[in-house]
């Protein structure tokens, strides 16, 4: 055990010292090598972004977003297993500091915040990245964590061109997808659905209860640990994505992005229930709709984007049980309605190679109306118990980056957020990067910002409970880091970097009980998160025909309750805020060879503590946790179709681990996917991205 | 060059295939035997964390051992305990997430047995030693068992109350009636013929009342926090009502300021005092006219959370939550008011059983 520990820390550390490369999609096929010369992007100044390449958002048709960021970056992914709630939070932060945009638009609930990961199939993303903390402004504020940005893109295969992914796995899971593209000069399009259904019952020893062992005169004899079924995790998601692209010249693009979303799951039952699951029915629906449309403008020095969308989500949470007829009775009965339209106007202009200017406008307005509970009121009539409120979120900002030679960019940009009738201040940000030598490509870059986020609606509405007076959270943002890029060639490429942070939010805002038997959300915290963030891509053709690709990251993330204590017995003051590991790490390295490809992932994450005075105690942590998954892949070309069949093993070691206290997470699992790409008659001119 | 980069990556791809096994410490049990009286804490536990656990404090000799239930039976406690009652060297611990009321020998802490599938029990009360009842938070029944075979035996139906919005809370008993409030989104005190199994009566008292004491005179007393702003049911000043137990019938009603959230009543051994947490501790005589002007214990600066009174020596015991992610803290008062003592139990202790 103490040695497997060690190789892993020794790992880890390998990794680290060497790593990090902040931007860059890995490219996964080796091309001959080329000479290319291209200045850094000014968009980019001094700006800590991490790059999702195709190879790991099209790794695995069953992963939604929360799989690849979990196994590609080192963001906390707290995930209550397949199909069920998960969330992502940068550097100590929680789920709701983190913005989450979908082709321009945000996609955070108005009503949480935050974002539910497990909702998003990875093979409806084609561009996804990270945008971490003070770096976040350059697409919207209130991402005091950072941002996650996700983006389809259109297809540049020529032609009508279909792919069909069947998977079938442990536990009677079935993923399926169909993509149908078509493109030629002028318009592309595009139609992906994707469907997941399984039982999702898989057995683990739950250690949290006993079965009792009777005599006939109702002793206890005996105890045991029972092995039993996760209960009440049964899914079936719906996704369809439909995208239309149409240039009418080389400098237009007027881009259509629809996607439905249906999901009907049961929420699994905890390891410390003792309800017969066939008496219950514990199940969460959601329909929702996200459209956005987009017109793109380019010129030699400037470009402009107009874009117009509109979000409608309906979500139903059932609490039944039988009463002993065999009919459900409703006990908890929540219905809300969302429904969100949006515009956003931005524009570029580069006067010269020294200076580029940004600005942008948006605008989304929520419709929201939540209702928890059907009561009957005192004078026996039936009232709803909930909340209808409408609120504009307007946000603006401009930025000013100036490169003056080809080592020095700096950038500086203001923003500005109004929710409601509510303005935050002006948000500065300033971004300064620089290439320290040309030998690795060695550069720095760093940053500082303020950053403002406004209350949910929940926070602040939700009945009973809700608090109209919570004040915004704020915060201060320090980044300052390194990178380097290096290889030979098409023989082997490095690149890495480490960025520090140092971050102070105030106002946290959590979710207390009260003396009324319901939580209400308070000001509560001042916490002060910072850290080390490392990553490191390695390319090397090992020998001929085989290809070796490696990402690694790591995250050290202290996030400390820094607020006065609650009362004199107050033990969190100082302390690492529960649920969020001081270090986690992920690793994945793919092993290609005419058209074989092994993958093997690996993540981590250290103790988390449960409790915010850290106390070691029984219910006081989760354990540190490592998860590993390979997957073999073989890709045959066949003359009326190419044909993968890949073989996926998820949690290899068979695991016994949490991510959050009371919810089993599933063993040792398996999965087969085969893949059919027919071969239509026609000229390609780049393969089909799937 | 090529050759390094491929030790360094077969090196990796050792380590972290070897990077594997989390270490769990399922718990040893412990032997207990704890024949001294003291003070049992139910520590709630975080809701959907199946954190709860059970506390036990001896006065005489100021210890505590946290983890009992735990530490006694290599099991968790469960989802939100609730509540706990002693009957005939039987410990019953209502755990309301969890479905469940474990009997524990209260010695020991060892389980005896325990009674499966409820709803979504809050408390529970003996009848006799085959009847009990046990009160539920969304559902209209209150659920009649049998504690000598741990099985459902029947169910109270409530009128005028469905699933969505069943509410039953505490109990107390006056000759062979037993008496209930109905709490969540409710304003009824119900009264239940423990022969018929049937409610003979209802009594409308002010929003949401939490919790009833019986006192030295027969008296009931009823406290409501008044519902909150915004609720569709009502929000209004929080009330204390005196009734008759003989005659099911109101006597005095005393008003808080509206806003205020008095909750906890409690009462002490000889029945003639009643105490409540309103912000402070708060202590009244049973034969008062009107609602006292001073606290018995100022607050210290956090909220105050669970409340009892020692029945043998009247001393005061009261629970803070903190931020109810940490073990709370109790503190133990003299009858006077002066604190004599603090501890940590679990985190969110809520409710409290003297042994």
């Amino acid at each position: 055990m103490m040695i497997r520990r060690l190789m892993t820390y020794i790992a880890v550390l390998l990794f680290s010292v060497t790593v990090s490369k902040a931007e860059a999609a890995t490219p996964s096929r080796y091309l001959n090598e080329v000479t290319v010369t291209a200045r850094r992007p000014m968009k980019d100044i001094g700006v800590t972004k991490t790059v999702f390449d195709s190879t790991m958002l099209k790794e695995n048709v069953a992963n939604s977003m929360a799989d690849v960021l979990a196994y590609n970056s080192s963001i906390f992914v707290k995930s209550y297993g397949r199909a069920t709630l998960s969330t992502v939070a940068f550097r100590g932060t929680s789920p709701s500091h983190t913005q989450v945009t979908w082709n321009g638009m945000k996609i955070n609930s108005p009503m949480l915040g935050m974002t539910d990961f497990s909702t998003i199939p990875s093979y409806f993303v084609d561009d996804a990245s990270l945008l971490h903390g003070s770096s976040s402004l350059n697409e919207a504020g209130g991402g005091l964590g950072g941002l996650v940005k996700l983006a389809t893109i259109p297809d540049m295969a020529d032609g009508f061109n279909a792919r069909y992914i069947q998977g079938i796995g442990s536990f009677k899971t079935f993923d399926e997808f169909l993509r149908l593209t078509y493109g030629s000069e002028r318009w592309h399009l595009s139609t992906r659905v994707a469907y997941s259904s399984s039982p999702n019952d898989y057995k683990y020893v739950n250690h949290d209860k006993k079965l009792n062992i009777y005599d006939d005169n109702h002793n206890i004899i005996g105890q045991y640990y029972p092995t039993e079924r996760n209960r009440s995790g049964a899914y079936k998601d719906l996704n369809i994505l439909q995208e239309v692209y149409f240039s009418p010249s080389s400098r237009e693009q007027l881009s259509l992005s629809a996607w439905y979303t249906h999901s009907n799951r049961e929420l699994p039952l905890l390891t410390t229930d003792y309800g017969d699951e066939k008496e219950f029915e514990n199940r969460q629906r959601e329909n929702t709709f996200r459209g956005v449309i987009s017109w793109r403008h380019t010129r030699s020095k400037w470009s402009s984007t107009i874009n117009g969308g509109y979000i409608h989500t309906w979500m139903a949470y059932d609490y039944r049980r039988d009463v002993g007829n065999g009919e459900l009775a409703s006990m908890t009965r929540s219905r809300s309605l969302v429904n969100t339209v949006y515009g956003q106007a931005n524009a570029d202009f580069s006067p010269s190679r020294k200076w580029f200017f940004t600005a942008g406008l948006s605008a989304h307005q929520h419709f929201v109306r939540s209702i928890d509970k059907n009561i009957i009121t005192t004078d026996g009539d039936n009232a709803l118990l909930g909340y209808d409120k409408a609120r504009i979120e307007l946000s603006g900002s401009a930025s000013a980056k100036w490169q003056p030679n080809e080592r020095f960019g700096v950038s500086v940009l203001f923003l500005e957020d109004m929710y409601g009738t509510r303005w935050s201040p002006v948000i500065p940000a300033l971004f300064v990067d620089g290439i320290i030598t040309r030998t690795g490509n060695i550069s720095f870059r760093a940053s500082v910002s303020r950053n403002h986020k406004f209350p949910s609606l929940n926070d602040l509405y939700f009945l009973p409970g809700g608090n109209p007076n919570l004040r915004s959270e704020d915060g201060v943002n320090y980044d300052i880091g390194l990178s380097f890029d290096t290889g030979s060639g098409g023989a082997w490429g490095l690149s890495g970097g480490v960025t520090w942070f140092d971050s102070y939010i105030n106002n946290w805002i959590i979710w207390l009980p009260t003396t009324k038997g319901f939580f209400s959300p308070r000001n509560i915290r001042q916490v002060h998160a910072y850290g080390v963030e490392v990553k490191a891509n390695l390319t090397a053709q090992l020998w001929k025909g085989w290809l070796f690709d490696l990402n690694a990251s790591y995250s050290h993330t202290p996030s400390i309750n820094r607020g006065d204590p609650m009362s004199p017995a107050d033990r969190s003051v100082g302390k690492q805020l529960p649920y969020v590991p001081l270090n986690s790490a992920s690793f994945t390295g793919r092993l290609s060879w005419r058209g074989w490809s092994f993958l093997y992932k690996w993540c981590w994450y250290s103790r988390r503590y449960t409790m915010s005075s850290n106390d070691v105690a029984i219910s006081g942590y989760l354990p540190d946790y490592f998860m590993n998954n390979i997957s073999l892949e073989k890709g045959l070309s066949l003359r009326p179709l190419d044909l993968s069949l890949k073989f996926a093993v998820n949690n290899l070691f068979d695991e016994d681990y949490l991510s959050v206290l009371a919810h089993p997470m599933p063993g040792i699992n398996f999965e087969f996917f085969i893949g059919i790409t027919p071969k239509f008659h026609h000229k390609k001119t780049s393969e089909l991205n799937y | 060059m090529r050759l390094r980069f491929k030790h360094i990556a077969i090196a990796g791809l050792l380590a972290v295939a070897t990077a594997s096994c989390m270490k769990w410490d399922y718990g040893n049990e412990e032997d207990f035997d704890t024949r001294a009286s003291g003070l049992f804490i139910i520590n709630e536990g975080n809701f959907q964390y199946g954190n709860a656990s059970l506390s036990f404090y001896d006065p005489a000799t100021g210890t505590v051992e946290n983890n009992i239930f735990y530490r006694a039976n290599g099991m968790k406690l469960g989802d939100v305990a609730q509540s706990m009652t002693i009957r005939d060297n039987k410990a019953w611990i209502v755990v309301n997430h969890s479905h469940v009321v474990f009997a524990i020998n209260p010695d020991t802490y060892k389980e005896v047995g325990r009674i499966e599938n409820l709803t979504s029990p809050r408390y529970i009360h003996f009848i006799s030693d085959t009847k009990a009842y046990i009160t539920q938070l969304w559902d209209n029944r209150i659920f009649i068992v049998d504690p000598s075979r741990y099985e459902i035996t029947g169910y109270i139906q409530v009128p005028d109350m469905d699933m969505e919005n069943g509410s039953t809370e505490q109990m107390v008993q006056f000759g062979r009636y037993v008496f209930v409030t109905c709490c969540s989104y409710q304003n009824r005190v119900l009264k239940i013929d423990t022969q018929t199994d049937r409610i003979v009566a209802e009594l409308t008292v002010g929003l949401q009342p939490n919790s009833i004491v019986l006192d030295h005179n027969n008296k009931l007393w009823v406290l409501c926090d008044g519902g909150y702003e915004g609720s569709p049911q009502g929000f209004e000043a929080p009330t204390l009502h005196r009734i008759d137990a003989e005659t099911f019938t109101e006597e005095r009603r005393f008003s808080f300021k509206k806003g205020s959230n008095p909750a906890e009543l409690n009462i002490d051994g000889s029945g003639l005092n009643i105490y409540w947490i309103n912000n402070d501790i708060w202590k009244m005589a049973v034969n008062s006219d009107r609602l006292p002007v001073k606290p018995l214990i100022r607050n210290r600066s956090t909220i105050f959370y669970g409340l009892t009174v020692n029945p043998v020596n009247d001393e005061v015991y009261v629970a803070d939550a903190i931020d109810y992610q940490q073990q709370g803290v109790i503190y133990r008062y003299t009858a006077d008011g002066e604190q004599a003592d603090s501890f940590y139990a679990g985190i969110i202790p809520g409710a409290f059983c003297w042994k």
